[in-house]
């Protein structure tokens, strides 16, 4: 074979790439078809039937190859487990110079006594950083995919959603108000107690915050969207969400450049704060994923 | 203590196994949210109580309501009044 | 063996449940028991990360004034495990927005239907 036709071959492979007749090679994606040239492709019926063979056989294979995967994954683990060391020993390797020095110095370095809320706020605030971007981001993603929109919504689905809330406004449940009545109080003000009490008690941000988003969710359950406009609407809520995650930046830095590597600790209030603002971007997440998932409107 | 250990982990394994086996969705989501449920004593039990408030207010609470929501969603509760 | 199973029974159960909620994964054809055994994965690596940072007769890791100098447990897991927890949430809140979507797209959330539907609209 010349130079020539190699050229030439080289072009070809590359016009037919361009016009969208073949694929890349991908050997990572052994799934993704191989479509042969556009002369030798089989005709309407011939790929239609192909094509229905290849999900049959897909689905005889599937079960069976599956099974052998979840077998031998659950066979490697138990053997890896049988030889760990052994549960509740003090002398594991886990129990190493680090949790010893956030046990004994914790309390003085960040001025919490709790070593958890310590640890999350304080020695490991950046990750914690990057975990209220991660709850940020998912309510971004969910309101993405439901949050209503005159453009993807038909006249139909939104009769149906306002015949529905009618008639939740006629037949509202008693009971259910009733002891949403006595209930929502306590929760909030179990929520705040968690929430402010971080440093001595077991809590913190991320518990307060899921129990603020659960008494919030009962409120709007029970008592409907019109008296949660009351409390929260649409601005509030994203004016709440991204000043919790500014103030935990903020602070966080602040944290970073005043009080940490060795230097005194100024601000020993300021695990609350940050405490503070973890709750409010967990408690709307909580909220926010509701209220999408109910009304598709914050 | 140690008896009510092995309960308890013994009922999670139970609720596992029989939470995606239940033939009505929302029974294997109230199954799945006993085994939470379940999992939040054991967390008390494992002596981290910051991990039990979250769990029970987020295993038990948002999960099942999320859960809930979908399958009223995706039409798979009977007994709700629509059409 | 028994007495290695009865020594390490929270890591057992964990793999237990992580093989359990594994083979829901693959093997269910209902997108939503699908979700939920990802979910007992979920609770089963939770399991594992809190037991390995248990001692015994631990008590938890709040340094107060306690008169005599008791054994804490390890706060590392623990403070790993909450921040999972509240992720696992987001993630479970995600896919069932997808799930919903997929429903309001093609009318199914059983896998196999929806494979076929998917196929028929492609061509």
């Amino acid at each position: 074979m010349s130079k020539q036709s190699e050229k030439h071959d080289r072009l070809r492979r590359l016009v037919s790439w361009v016009d969208g007749d073949r694929e890349p090679k991908d050997q990572t994606l052994f799934v993704m078809e191989q479509r042969p040239h556009r002369d030798l492709r089989p005709s309407e019926e011939e790929f239609e039937r192909r094509e229905k063979d290849r999900l049959r056989k897909f689905f005889n294979w599937y079960p069976i190859a599956a099974a052998v995967i979840c077998v031998a994954l659950g066979v490697i683990l138990l053997a890896t487990v049988m030889n760990m060391p052994g549960f509740g020993q003090e002398d594991n390797p886990i129990n190493n110079e680090v949790s010893e020095r956030y046990l004994e110095q914790g309390a003085e370095e960040t001025g919490s006594e709790n070593v958890v809320t310590a640890m999350i706020i304080g020695y490991r605030g950046f990750d914690t950083l990057g975990e209220s971007c991660v709850l940020f981001l998912a309510v971004a993603a969910v309101m993405i995919l439901l949050l209503r929109d005159p453009r993807n919504t038909s006249e139909h689905e939104v009769r149906q959603l306002e015949r529905e809330e009618a008639s939740a406004q006629e037949h509202a449940d008693l009971i259910l108000k009733q002891v949403a009545w006595v209930l929502i109080p306590f929760i909030f003000l179990f929520a705040i107690y968690v929430l402010l009490n971080g440093e001595t008690s077991p809590g913190g941000g991320f518990s307060g915050g899921t129990i603020l988003g659960a008494g919030l969710i009962l409120f709007s359950a029970s008592f409907g969207p019109r008296h949660m406009q009351v409390l929260m609407n649409r601005r509030r809520y994203s004016a709440v969400r991204t000043f919790g995650l500014l103030l935990y930046g903020i602070l966080y830095g602040i944290y970073i450049f005043i009080g940490a590597n060795d230097l005194p600790n100024y601000l020993t209030g300021m695990i609350l704060l940050i405490d503070l603002a973890v709750g409010l971007v967990v408690a709307c997440t909580m909220y926010g994923f509701y209220a999408l998932f109910s009304r598709g409107e914050i | 203590m140690i008896v009510l250990e092995y309960i308890l982990l013994v009922g999670v394994i139970v609720c596992a196994i029989a939470a995606p086996l239940c033939k009505r969705l929302l029974a294997s989501v109230i199954v799945y949210m006993a085994m939470s449920l379940m999992m939040a004593v054991l967390w008390s039990l494992l002596q981290s109580p910051d991990l039990a408030i979250t769990e029970a207010a987020v295993g038990a609470g948002v999960t099942s309501i999320l859960f809930f929501l979908t399958l009223k969603k995706i039409h798979a509760l009977k007994g709700t009044h629509d059409e | 063996m028994l007495e290695d199973i009865i020594q390490n029974r929270y890591a057992v159960t964990a793999v237990i449940l992580f093989g359990i909620g594994f083979t829901n994964l693959m093997l269910q054809q209902n997108l939503l028991r699908k979700v939920i055994g990802f979910n007992i994965m979920d609770s089963a690596i939770f399991l594992l990360l809190a037991s390995l940072g248990y001692i015994d007769g631990g008590v938890a890791p709040i340094v107060g004034d306690r008169g005599f100098d008791p054994l804490y447990i390890n706060p590392i897991p623990s403070g790993l495990v909450l921040t999972g927890i509240v992720v696992s949430v987001s993630i479970t809140a995600f896919s069932l927005a997808l799930i919903q979507r997929i429903y309001r797209r093609y009318g199914t959330i059983e896998m196999r239907e929806l494979l076929e539907r998917a196929k028929k609209e492609d061509d």
